[in-house]
């Protein structure tokens, strides 16, 4: 019953722009949370949540197959790969520092100064946004069609990739291929030429850059 | 040194997040009920005047916040009642790749702005799930026989997965020559 309920309810303009809403609130709060919190490891497990929330709208534009692909790929497998990064290479010792810091002796016109100097990014990303905006907005001669996506996407989905991809989708895989060789060389790495001094040296910089974590 | 003061850290961004958006619920039900009485925010939609109600809200936002508002309600509250006063009077593909367009311009700022070389990499996977949403948005409202687009994002797929292999490995190894992940660190290539 509930396949068949499901989708004229989920069309409905009302249900729609609601479950649009939610998600999008739920996704841009997420993924400021990711930019800005300060402990890495921490956006990257709030990133899982970013991406649930857009497999949630890739469900409301009807793509039950990339929904769940995002899923499997994104939020289990890039992210997982991203914390046990996150873990090998000890980021509690790289604290962010220097974006939060203002000089408390200035007037407050000067301090919007010195904040709109630090941020110059964010109004680079601002314009960005404006732009983009600016460009959809202008244009209004979508070719939209009326039609359902048909539910046996998937089929459509598969035929493609065996038929008119399938020159896309082979290279796809040697790339796949190629990719992961090459990161499988580079986080290898070389350990039997390194000379014993240098392993000190290197122990010891790291000690003090405990040891100074610690005090901090 | 003594008058550098630190603004205060968020102490748990999940619980910020789910805080503010319960707010933005409340600001979404209060402006969609608005649509069936006239208001305010709606002679500003008909008028479109939402383009410079937007900017007064960052401009007011942004001056809050560096007299010392805290920085993270303050960028949340803003982008998110900018977003809702842009859309809600759009078609839906509009709305879809307006906020592919927010997704975006996010990552971009978290690309450019973050010194840790993984958050950059997390802030380019946000980049890509922009362009996977604008991609299905037009094969939904444009293509929906054939979907095209939804092949493309199978393909964005593998490649984001490729990328995100080969760039945390190209981070292990930096990490393991240099001993940090900062990018203002990483001058091996610099003349």
């Amino acid at each position: 019953m509930g396949q068949d309920l499901l989708p004229p309810l989920l069309s409905a303009p009302v249900v729609e722009t609601w479950a649009f809403y939610i998600l999008t609130t739920l996704s841009i709060c997420l993924a400021i949370a990711v930019l800005v919190d300060r402990v890495v490891i921490r956006s990257g497990f709030i990133l899982i949540g970013v991406f649930g929330t857009i497999s949630g709208i890739f469900l409301l534009l009807s793509a039950q197959f990339l929904a769940l692909a995002q899923i499997m790929i994104y939020a289990v497998g890039i992210t997982l790969m991203v914390v046990i990064a996150l873990m090998l290479t000890n980021p509690r010792l790289e604290r962010e520092q220097a974006v939060g810091y203002y000089d408390e002796s200035l007037p407050p016109l000067a301090k919007i100064f010195a904040s709109c100097k630090r941020n110059l990014s964010l109004w680079v990303s601002v314009l960005s946004f404006v732009t983009l905006y600016s460009a959809l907005i202008g244009e209004n001669h979508w070719p939209l069609s009326d039609q359902a996506v048909s539910p046996d996407a998937v089929k459509v989905l598969g035929e493609a990739l065996v038929t008119n991809y399938s020159i896309p989708f082979e290279f796809s895989s040697v790339l796949l291929l190629a990719a992961l060789m090459g990161a499988v060389m580079l986080a290898k790495g070389e350990s039997k030429n390194r000379d014993d001094d240098n392993v000190a040296i290197v122990d010891e910089a790291k000690k003090q850059e405990n040891n100074l974590a610690l005090q901090r | 040194m003594q008058n550098v003061v630190k603004v205060e850290e968020p102490q748990s961004s999940v619980k910020l997040a789910l805080f503010y958006a319960l707010i933005a619920a409340a600001v979404v039900g209060i402006y969609a009920g608005s649509l069936f009485s006239p208001s305010i925010l709606e002679s500003i939609v008909t008028n479109h005047y939402d383009f410079w109600a937007c900017l007064g809200l960052a401009l007011a936002g942004w001056i809050f916040r560096s007299v010392g508002g805290h920085k993270g309600a303050i960028v949340t509250m803003t982008v998110l009642a900018s977003f809702i006063i842009l859309t809600l009077h759009q078609p839906m593909l509009l709305r879809y790749l307006t906020f592919a367009a927010l997704l975006f311009s996010m990552g971009l700022y978290g690309m450019v702005q973050s010194r840790n070389t993984v958050r950059v990499l997390l802030s380019i996977e946000l980049m890509l799930n922009a362009v996977n949403i604008n991609l299905i948005a037009f094969s939904r409202y444009v293509d929906p026989v054939a979907l095209k687009g939804q092949l493309f994002v199978i393909f964005v797929l593998t490649v984001a997965a490729a990328e995100a292999a080969v760039g945390l490995a190209v981070v292990l190894a930096i990490y393991r020559s240099r001993q940090t992940v900062d990018m203002d660190k990483f001058t091996l290539l610099k003349w």
